[in-house]
């Protein structure tokens, strides 16, 4: 629904604004990558702006800070809807290598709704590219949903060996505790 | 002078005040001195030995000493001498002796000390919160032993506003970020503006601050650390990686096999290229010239590719391992890295070229910024900022590390002092980077790449270790400690000083060109906070409201 909702909203060309709540500039400079002559997003339509009030999506980057937790949700509410929130980024989808540590406060999705995931570290001008036509319907998303078993903690070690697939399903089956 | 000669000439000057002293290497130099004597010590090697100043260290050793521990790190640049003062300070006293008003450039690292170790220095000059969010109650301390890395501390506020500074008199205030278009990441700068000038600015930033260096030695291992070191900064990620590996490394004085220290040297020298074609690119965008943005871009992006053909990843190498590094350069990627290193030379000599000659870029940049040699001694400003200020200081000649003292180049400086020349330094670089790698590629020899570490490695040692980032110097301060992680970890990236002279840089500017000077720094705020934030990508936006324009009108018809 957020699909055929996407692509009557944001029919045409979309403005970005992107905002690092806290994150390494690893992302940035790939987002700031995907504008250049070799990836070229502004054949899309896809333009980056300066101020949120300007922007149809909020690219995140960075896992959601306690210090710029509060500028952040600023930055949002300044946007007019409809919008959406990218979350780019292992920080921004689930918080990175510092999901628990004192100063942080997890993934974006703690402060924003969070519409769509570009998971990478840093993703690739590829993937946001892909993300950000994925979400506009541009074109089909390719990956199958994965189910994972719940297990107990703590967590089994993870081989790649002990992964079995079943078409679309990915079951993994060894519950070694370490 | 050798380390032994300049210890023997502090021994001279003052004598009981040294309890100790060691000499782990050549180029090292640690001296314990009494609480007492920390700041005359200082003041002795920062002006009369004149050695640049690089960071100070406050660490919790307790649970080992009984006792807190400050260490203040400077370089002797001509003699190569790495050297670290350390006192032990009583637990029950968290006190000691500031030495900001002698060393201006120790200005943060103190204000640092005190939030994250609780250790006050007694007669700093503006003692204010610097890097923990605002909301963070007093009188807790992260680094400290006994606060857990996911703690979040009893009445945490989260509505309790950062208090800032009363403007000079007559003068408006301008907030510029924290999420900011000119900027890739949070700071927050509030300029004291007159009219069009800039009259100071307060800086609120370490919005990045992840917890880093509390992670590293209460989660993870030794081996494991130098994939977060380069996750400190997106862009210089290698530099930390390596840093932190030969700090450990100069801590147990282990030999690399010549092969890898060559990889480390070539990865390096990748990573600069890939950073200088960047802030070229972003400091063209920011004043205006976008044709040269898309260039600069156009001719990094094989960089990527190729460091991708190496390691795996475009970004972070996950190269170094202690002991040794992960990735080989195979006889294909060889061959590819000299072509692209030809096509590189062969398209990077235009732009320059064009760059060199442009009127525009030239007068939009000459004068602007200016950051003098007084100011780059008193700062502690390195990297292409002070080159461009005619102070001749490279890591990689000064402090040799992998296999820098096996090739040759040529430091560039400049003397103009303002943005235009760091311009020209960054833009010059690259050719002497191209050089290296040639050179590493034609030198390597086979053999192994990984050294063997049969034992746990010996706890208690400190090493330190200065690297040539695309900034500046990197510093990383190791104390090595029990269950395979280290005691302390203190990284000191090249934007945590050359911020710190930004206000100097910006007074009596317009406010126009407060991006571009702030800008020509190629400021990093994740490396810097550790946690915090700025951005550079287009010009300023002035936040006015729309009474503060009225008057302003009216001001200027009167």
């Amino acid at each position: 629904m957020l699909r055929n909702l996407c692509q009557k909203m944001f029919g045409r060309s979309l403005w970005v604004y992107h905002a690092n709540s806290g994150g390494c500039n690893g992302c940035d400079i790939e987002v700031l990558n995907v504008l250049t002559p070799y990836y070229d997003a502004e054949r899309f339509g896809i333009k980056l702006v300066g101020s949120p009030r300007h922007a149809d999506v909020m690219l995140c980057q960075g896992p959601a800070m306690r210090s710029t937790a509060k500028a952040l949700k600023r930055a949002f509410d300044a946007m007019p809807a409809p919008k959406l929130v990218f979350a780019i980024g292992s920080c921004a989808c689930g918080g990175g290598i510092w999901f628990d540590s004192y100063s942080v406060l997890g993934p974006v999705e703690k402060v924003l709704p969070v519409n769509f995931y570009i998971p990478g570290c840093p993703p690739r001008p590829e993937a946001i590219i892909y993300g950000v036509a994925v979400a506009l319907g541009l074109v089909d998303k390719k990956t199958a949903p994965v189910q994972f078993k719940q297990l107990e903690l703590p967590m089994p070690r993870y081989h790649p060996s002990d992964l079995h697939g079943q078409g679309e399903m990915v079951v993994y089956t060894k519950a070694e505790k370490v | 002078m050798t380390s032994r000669e300049t210890l023997a000439q502090l021994k001279a000057k003052f004598g009981p005040a040294i309890l100790r002293a060691d000499l782990p290497a050549d180029n090292r130099l640690l001296l314990y001195v009494e609480p007492f004597a920390i700041k005359p010590v200082c003041q002795y090697i920062f002006r009369d030995l004149d050695a640049r100043y690089v960071i100070s260290i406050g660490a919790d050793d307790r649970p080992f000493s009984g006792q807190f521990l400050v260490a203040h790190d400077f370089a002797f640049d001509r003699d190569r001498i790495l050297c670290s003062v350390l006192t032990h300070i009583p637990a029950d006293k968290p006190k000691v002796d500031s030495i900001s008003d002698v060393v201006p450039a120790a200005n943060w690292a103190e204000r640092e000390i005190r939030d994250m170790i609780g250790i006050e220095p007694v007669g700093h000059p503006y003692p204010k919160r610097l890097v923990l969010p605002d909301g963070w109650p007093d009188g807790s301390h992260p680094l400290r032993k006994d606060f857990a890395w996911n703690q979040v501390p009893e009445g945490f506020d989260e509505e309790r506003e950062f208090k800032f500074d009363e403007p000079p008199e007559g003068c408006m205030v301008v907030p510029f970020g924290p999420f900011h278009p000119t900027l890739d990441e949070p700071a927050h700068f509030r300029l004291y503006v007159e009219g069009e000038m800039v009259r100071g600015c307060e800086y609120r930033g370490f919005m990045v601050h992840r917890g880093i260096e509390k992670l590293a030695e209460s989660v993870l291992t030794y081996n494991e650390i130098p994939m977060m070191a380069e996750r400190i900064c997106g862009i210089c990620g290698c530099v930390h990686n390596v840093a932190y590996a030969q700090a450990v490394e100069s801590a147990i004085a282990l030999r690399l096999p010549p092969r890898a220290e060559y990889i480390r040297t070539i990865m390096l020298e990748i990573e600069r290229l890939q950073s200088h074609l960047l802030w070229v690119g972003l400091a063209c965008h920011i004043v205006g010239f976008d044709t040269l943005f898309m260039q600069s871009w156009r001719i990094r992006e094989p960089i990527m590719w190729i460091a991708e053909k190496i390691s795996g990843n475009r970004k972070t190498y996950a190269l170094c391992l202690i002991g040794g590094v992960r990735w080989d350069i195979t006889p294909d990627i060889k061959t590819e890295l000299r072509q692209l290193l030809d096509k590189l030379e062969a398209e990077w000599k235009p732009v320059v070229a064009a760059v060199l000659k442009d009127k525009n870029i030239q007068a939009r940049t000459s004068g602007v910024g200016v950051a003098d040699k007084t100011a780059c001694k008193n700062t502690g400003l390195v990297g292409p900022v002070a080159r461009a200020a005619g102070v001749d200081i490279d890591c990689r000649r000064d402090h040799p590390y992998a296999a820098y003292d096996r090739v040759d180049f040529d430091v560039i400086t400049a003397d103009g002092c303002d943005v235009w020349s760091r311009v020209v330094v960054r833009a010059t670089e690259v050719f002497e980077s191209i050089k290296i790698i040639r050179q590493c590629l034609d030198r390597m020899e086979p053999g192994p790449l990984q050294a063997d570490i049969k034992d746990e490695l010996p706890v208690g040692r400190l090493g330190l270790s200065s690297v040539e980032a695309p900034r500046g110097e990197s510093h990383h301060f190791v104390i090595t400690g029990e269950n395979n992680r280290p005691r302390r970890w203190r990284v000191r990236a090249p934007t945590y000083q050359n911020l710190q002279g930004i206000p100097a840089m910006i007074k009596d500017q317009q406010l126009a060109d407060m991006t571009i000077s702030l800008g020509s720094i190629d400021p990093c705020f994740s490396c810097t906070d550790r946690l915090e934030t700025i951005d550079l990508r287009s010009k300023a936006v002035k936040v006015w409201t729309q009474e503060e324009l009225v008057k302003m009108v009216k001001a200027r018809k009167a």
